[in-house]
């Protein structure tokens, strides 16, 4: 289960994940974020509420990561301890913005 | 306040509430019926008390002092809770009341050796037990129940005991829930999920072990029985019969030893399991006896008893059981289904035959020649069976815990759910779980999105956890193309998100986070492992 909440400011898109980020769940948030990116500069995720990443989760980040290099930052915030060691093994640590 | 008078036994009534703002008061009320009557015994009905706080109890201890017998009686639950809680119905005799229930015109969802099952409304079900003085088997019922519970089975546990006429009952919440029987009966093309679901459950409990004292062994009930039997068969046959199930080993894994399609029940996408008072410790083979029983041997001179016990017809039940069987042991070979069958048969008619004959079968016409035909066919059983234990196959599949599931990304979280409830059970690190978590969805996708594409096939998950050292192995059996995942080259983790491709992540996080993955092409079958240190 993935609960999403989408608050939007301006230039400025912010998506709290609450739940898991899973092979189920990646699609609902890969296409929530493709229809919202128009006209956003700044995408943060808080993964305050997130318990879980697979590879599946992994995906949407790094897509969206890639989008966002071309228009702007995407920010990754409230990172849990678990979660952090997957960015890590990944190496997606170097590649996301973390705080 | 209400007084009754009766042989020097005063009863008192207690009403509303009684708390600090007015347990003086109804002391006082107390004592001066008491001094007026001086009785020799004293009783405080509850039947009106809504609610005593700690000032009440301390009333109440004080008449203890006078009236070391002083009982309390038509204790309303709620109440009774806070007299149990303060530790007061150990010291004293306080007695619930018993709500008073009515099953007429309730549906009848569930049937086993001590009682029926009624849906009373919407949310709730009440078992009224055959025997009146029942108390006992309902405390035994629900501390099995309990003890099921903790053990990883899923099932309903009493929360009320109840009065229908003279008989007691225990209610149990039951929402919106079906048994096997009535999905069978109304939707017989469900067959296959109902099996499906069926044994799943069954090698649950038989992977079940039991903690040594907890529940009775079914094989000393079992020798009981081939002992009994002793006069009613010819001598070889009953030696043979008796040497056949002391040969059996005694086995401290979980039965339920009434394992039938009433008594599993669908609520909403879970699959219950109820009627417990018969669980037991034991071999396999002694639960087949009786699930045997329940679809066929109770029914083989009279058909028509299975639609009105099950709600289905025999054919169904027929059809059902070889089935359920096949799927057990895991084979399609009617020869290796029908030699478990012929064991669980000597079970099943050694049960049926003592049964009848205790209810007095032999002096009925009818009920003697279901007798005859029973001991008949066990005898024959008896002189081609050299032993109750059956085949390898079986061991394999009961020892172990595996979840033969289809392979559709739809039963991710059924995956997940069981590799999950493995590891609770041997307490594992948040850190830990979450990297298995995600090494079992890689997998179980992999196989999913790739091993038979482009039909469907089916997936084996396996969990074995071990003590020394503290390690767990989850193990992928598909019979879809040869695929070894670990000859993929590692993504380069050091580039940059544009140069970075999208995917190929999963194996390389699965083997960044377990301690071992192995992989093995054998018989048709790609066998992959994970090893992970907890």
């Amino acid at each position: 289960m993935l609960d999403i909440k989408k608050n939007r400011e301006g230039s400025k898109l912010e998506f709290a994940l609450d739940g898991r980020l899973d092979t189920i769940t990646a699609p609902q948030l890969e296409e929530e974020v493709k229809a919202s990116l128009d006209g956003v500069t700044e995408l943060i995720f808080d993964f305050s509420g997130l318990a879980y990443v697979s590879s599946a989760g992994l995906r949407v980040l790094l897509s969206s990561q890639k989008t966002m290099n071309e228009k702007g930052r995407m920010v990754v915030k409230n990172v849990s301890e678990e979660i952090q060691e997957i960015f890590d093994v990944t190496g997606f640590s170097d590649i996301l913005t973390i705080e | 306040m209400n007084t009754s008078w009766d042989n020097e036994k005063l009863t008192i009534g207690l009403e509303g509430r009684i708390d600090s703002g007015n347990a003086a008061e109804v002391e006082n009320e107390i004592n001066e019926v008491i001094k007026d009557k001086d009785p020799s015994a004293l009783v405080l009905d509850a039947e009106g008390l809504e609610y005593i706080s700690s000032a009440g109890l301390r009333v109440i201890l004080r008449l203890r002092k006078k009236y070391p017998e002083l009982s309390v009686i038509n204790v309303k639950s709620d109440v009774f809770e806070i007299f149990e809680m303060t530790g007061f119905t150990e010291m004293m005799k306080v007695e619930k009341a018993y709500r008073k229930v009515s099953v007429e015109g309730c549906e009848e969802i569930g049937r086993g050796a001590n009682g029926s099952i009624y849906r009373i409304d919407k949310d709730n079900v009440v078992k009224v037990y055959n025997n009146a003085d029942a108390l006992d088997e309902i405390r035994h019922e629900r501390e099995v129940a309990r003890l099921a519970l903790i053990l990883g089975i899923p099932t309903a546990i009493s929360y009320d005991v109840v009065k229908i006429g003279d008989s007691y009952g225990s209610v149990f919440e039951l929402l919106n829930a079906k048994s096997f029987s009535s999905i069978l009966a109304n939707e017989p093309e469900k067959i296959d999920w109902c099996v499906e679901e069926y044994v799943e459950m069954l090698k649950r409990i038989h992977s079940t072990e039991v903690p040594a004292g907890k529940l009775p062994d079914m094989r000393e009930t079992v020798i009981s029985w081939a002992e009994f039997m002793q006069d009613y068969l010819p001598e070889k046959a009953g030696k043979k019969l008796l040497a056949l199930v002391e040969a059996v080993p005694h086995d401290d894994h979980m039965i339920h030893g009434d394992y039938h399609t009433k008594n599993l029940e669908l609520q909403d996408d879970e699959v219950l399991l109820i009627d417990m008072d018969t669980l037991a410790v034991g071999n396999p083979v002694f639960e087949l006896g009786s699930m045997f029983n329940a679809y066929r041997g109770f029914f083989e001179l009279d058909h028509d008893g299975v639609r009105s016990f099950q709600g289905f017809s025999y054919e169904m039940a027929e059809k059902f059981w070889y089935k359920t069987l096949a799927k057990y042991l895991g084979t399609d070979d009617e020869a290796v289904i029908r030699s478990a069958e012929d064991k669980a048969r000597i079970i099943g008619y050694t049960r049926l035959i003592r049964r009848s004959i205790r209810r007095g079968g032999l002096e009925d016409k009818d009920r003697k020649a279901e007798i005859d035909l029973w001991t008949k066919e066990l005898i024959e059983l008896l002189e081609k069976t050299d032993t109750l234990i059956i085949d390898n196959e079986l061991e394999k599949v009961s020892k172990n815990n595996d979840l033969d599931i289809e392979a559709v990304e739809e039963n991710l979280n059924k995956v997940m759910a069981f590799v999950d409830e493995n590891l609770e059970a041997v307490g594992c690190s948040m850190k830990s779980q979450m990297q298995i978590d995600i090494a079992v969805e890689e997998v179980f996708v992999n196989i999913c999105k790739y091993a038979y594409h482009p039909e469907k096939g089916r997936a084996v998950v396996r969990v074995a956890v071990s003590d020394e050292p503290v390690q767990v192995r989850i193990t992928f059996i598909d019979h879809g193309k040869p695929y070894d995942p670990l000859l993929k080259d590692d993504p380069d983790v050091t580039l940059s998100a544009a140069e970075r491709e999208i995917g190929g992540l999963g194996i390389f996080m699965v083997k960044q986070t377990m301690d071992a993955v192995e992989y093995e092409y054998k018989d048709g079958s790609n066998i992959l492992t994970l090893v992970k240190k907890l």
